[in-house]
């Protein structure tokens, strides 16, 4: 017997996703004066529940606040199949998103990112430039309370950023002092948290534990410099809600979304348009799961891209030891120092693109021994347990290196034959390879980071890789002009579904090696203003 | 090292038994204090077990897996269960940390807070160099 489905109110716009993209949307429509309701499968995250200010913190961070949802199993999470993958996607579910949890690195793409293929022949262009967004990097700058420092050579001049930079601390000065004796790039880091109280914001107090959730409010995650907003000028905030279908009429126009409550109860949202802004495994998991008659392989799937081209950046951390005192366990965490001196494509390496590198403290002594995970255990257990953490507590840093990963359509997201979310729902599965562009893009620059470390004066190093780093969830839904090659247009509006809209992290169409939520939350502004502008939500005829 | 506490959960021979095995993974130094002697059986595992009660079984599991066995089980066991492995070695560090007294020996005062003034003019030489070196970007193409 078929549950009873509860029907809700009709609406302009649905947005499916509360957090950094999802976040612009509902604000921004709601400012317009349109109806809206944000379907959230997940709940708010009170400041109050961080563990950071806790002395647990370092032995919880590694489960109920962990970014993979396979380990967190919270009950908002849905599983994913990742046996065959090299990365594990990282996520968080609930109002916010993955910013309650992200690092707050605050990075803009630099124009080449924009344009791969003709400047690298690889890959393609994006059907837009660094200029057509830097407008919207400005504003987001501005809602987004990132404190940096203007005049950075590794990119065009531009509007500075709205606060002034968090402290580099002693761990910054010391890497910023081995970049300077080899003649080499750095920039105090960009970092979407308040260095001065700001909007509701407070003002950092450098604990270092932003990657599980900032206990002082002063890290920028959208639950806080979005929602309150939004909320005020009228839009609904539906949580608990995991969306199981986009429902389409006869024509192939998005009528809704089926979605189940925390109750178990399916209800219908009907709304005259929908945005999708679910991020990258969780928006293609959707149009997947939104089959139809009209759309047998998936929502808005014409072109086969849904779910193709998953972008997720590898990453090495290189830890290094030094012989004193550096406080490094100090925040914020947040990035101390950039360094993009091997960012921009050299072909003489071997290989095209190239990655990002960044300064975090190493945490407490759980921290340090994590650094030392890969090293056989008799070498850092027994007689050799209190050296592990005597000689890194305090004295060492890492520089973490992000590599560009290009796309490719064998890296995808499809839905599980068996594997399903606590609603019966099936969930995604993911295949990934890292490419040999991308190794040989890790393998560079990890050695020129340990060069780095030495001129610093480390006395010794550290490397890891490892598989929990696919935080930035990009390319499931790319954008084009062209519907044979793209899901959705320059607009985020998709080729087959005039009134379908996402605007996530998806859309991109190469990964740049840049933490991407400030382009995602630019992107995204610029996405919704349009529909806002064209006021396509009122040509529906229904 | 300090008050025991309150032994939950686990009878006085599994304390006994985990003791004589977090001490092999931590065992004294002339600085510091083993698992046993920071109290890691008698209190702390109490309180990292209940921060991380995901990791209950497979501690219980390891446990019963060494139970017998000679001291160099607990490597055969990183070697054969590693998940079992992990989740008593997780616990035995995690509850070591939590005991103030090893945070203050190791000279680890806790994510603590502080407040900052601008940090930018102890560091604009080094920058000025930066600077000099000019753009490395390369535009958009037209």
């Amino acid at each position: 017997m078929t549950p009873p489905r509860h029907i809700d109110d009709a609406v302009d716009v649905i947005v499916i996703g509360a957090g950094a993209s999802g976040s612009v949307a509902v604000r921004e429509l709601a400012r317009a004066g349109m109806s809206v309701v944000c379907l959230e499968q997940g709940e708010w995250t009170h400041r109050a529940d961080f563990p950071g200010e806790r002395p647990e913190w370092e032995l919880v961070a590694q489960h109920r606040w962990h970014a993979n949802p396979n380990v967190r199993a919270g009950p908002a999470d849905y599983p994913i199949n990742a046996t065959d993958s090299d990365v594990d996607p990282l996520m968080y579910a609930g109002v916010g998103g993955s910013t309650v949890l992200y690092a707050a690195n605050w990075v803009r793409f630099v124009p080449a990112d924009f344009r791969v293929r003709t400047l690298d022949g690889v890959a393609d262009d994006w059907p837009l430039t660094y200029e057509d967004l830097a407008p919207y990097y400005e504003r987001t700058e501005r809602d987004m309370a990132v404190s940096g420092l203007a005049g950075d050579p590794a990119y065009p001049p531009g509007a500075p950023p709205p606060l002034p930079p968090l402290p580099i601390g002693k761990i910054g000065r010391k890497g910023a002092q081995g970049l300077d004796r080899l003649g080499w790039h750095w920039w105090p880091g960009s970092n979407a948290i308040a260095a001065r109280a700001y909007r509701g914001l407070q003002p950092c107090v450098r604990q270092g534990t932003c990657m599980t959730g900032c206990p002082h409010g002063a890290k920028a995650s959208t639950d806080l410099t979005h929602w309150p907003d939004a909320l005020h000028h009228g839009a609904t905030l539906v949580t608990g809600a995991r969306v199981r279908e986009i429902t389409v009429d006869r024509r192939g126009r998005a009528t809704g979304a089926l979605y189940v409550d925390r109750a178990g109860r399916e209800h219908f949202q009907a709304g005259a348009s929908v945005v999708v802004a679910a991020n990258g495994v969780g928006t293609a998991r959707l149009l997947l799961l939104s089959r139809s008659q009209l759309f047998p392989d998936g929502l808005a799937n014409g072109s086969g891209l849904v779910g193709r081209r998953l972008m997720m950046h590898p990453f090495a951390a290189v830890i290094g030891h030094y012989d004193e005192p550096l406080e490094s366990w100090m925040g914020p965490a947040g990035q101390t120092i950039q360094s993009m001196q091997f960012y921009e494509t050299d072909t003489s390496r071997g290989f095209v693109r190239g990655a990002k590198w960044n300064i975090l403290p190493t945490g407490g002594p759980l921290g340090v021994r994590w650094a030392e995970g890969d090293r056989p255990v008799g070498e850092t257990w027994g007689s050799n347990f209190h050296e592990v953490v005597a000689r890194g507590l305090g004295r060492s840093f890492q520089w973490g290196v992000m590599a560009e990963e290009l796309p490719d359509e064998a890296n995808r997201i499809t839905l599980d034959a068996t594997l399903t979310d606590s609603d019966g729902i099936p969930a995604p599965r993911v295949v990934y390879r890292t490419s040999a562009n991308s190794q040989a893009i890790l393998d560079y620059h990890v050695a020129r980071v340990r060069e780095a470390h030495e001129a610093a004066g480390a006395v010794a190093m550290t490397t890891r890789t490892m598989r929990d780093c696919g935080w930035h969830l990009l390319g499931t839904a790319r954008m084009g002009e062209d519907p044979q090659s793209s899901v959705v247009d320059p607009w985020g509006r998709a080729h087959e579904v005039p009134n379908l809209y996402v605007i996530d992290g998806s859309i991109f169409v190469t990964s740049s090696a840049m933490n991407p939520t400030a382009t995602i939350m630019a992107l995204a502004l610029r996405c919704v203003e349009r529909i806002i502008d064209e006021r396509r939500i009122h040509e529906d005829p229904r | 090292m300090s008050d025991p506490g309150v032994a939950e959960g686990m009878t006085a021979s599994e304390r006994a038994a985990f003791g004589e095995i977090a001490d092999i993974l931590v065992p004294q130094t002339e600085a510091m204090p083993s698992a046993t002697g920071a109290d890691v059986a008698s209190r702390w595992i109490d309180v990292a077990l209940s921060h991380r009660p995901d990791l209950r079984s497979a501690f219980g599991d390891a446990l019963a897996a060494l139970a017998g066995r000679g001291p160099d089980a607990v490597w055969t066991l990183a070697r054969e269960a590693p998940e079992k492995f992990q989740a008593l070695a997780t616990l035995t560090a995690g509850a070591y940390y939590l005991n103030p007294e090893v945070r203050a020996l190791v000279g680890y005062p806790g994510q603590t807070t502080r407040d900052f003034d601008d940090e930018v003019p102890s560091y604009s030489d080094l920058l000025e160099h930066v600077v000099s070196r000019g753009p490395r970007y390369r535009p958009t193409p037209r």
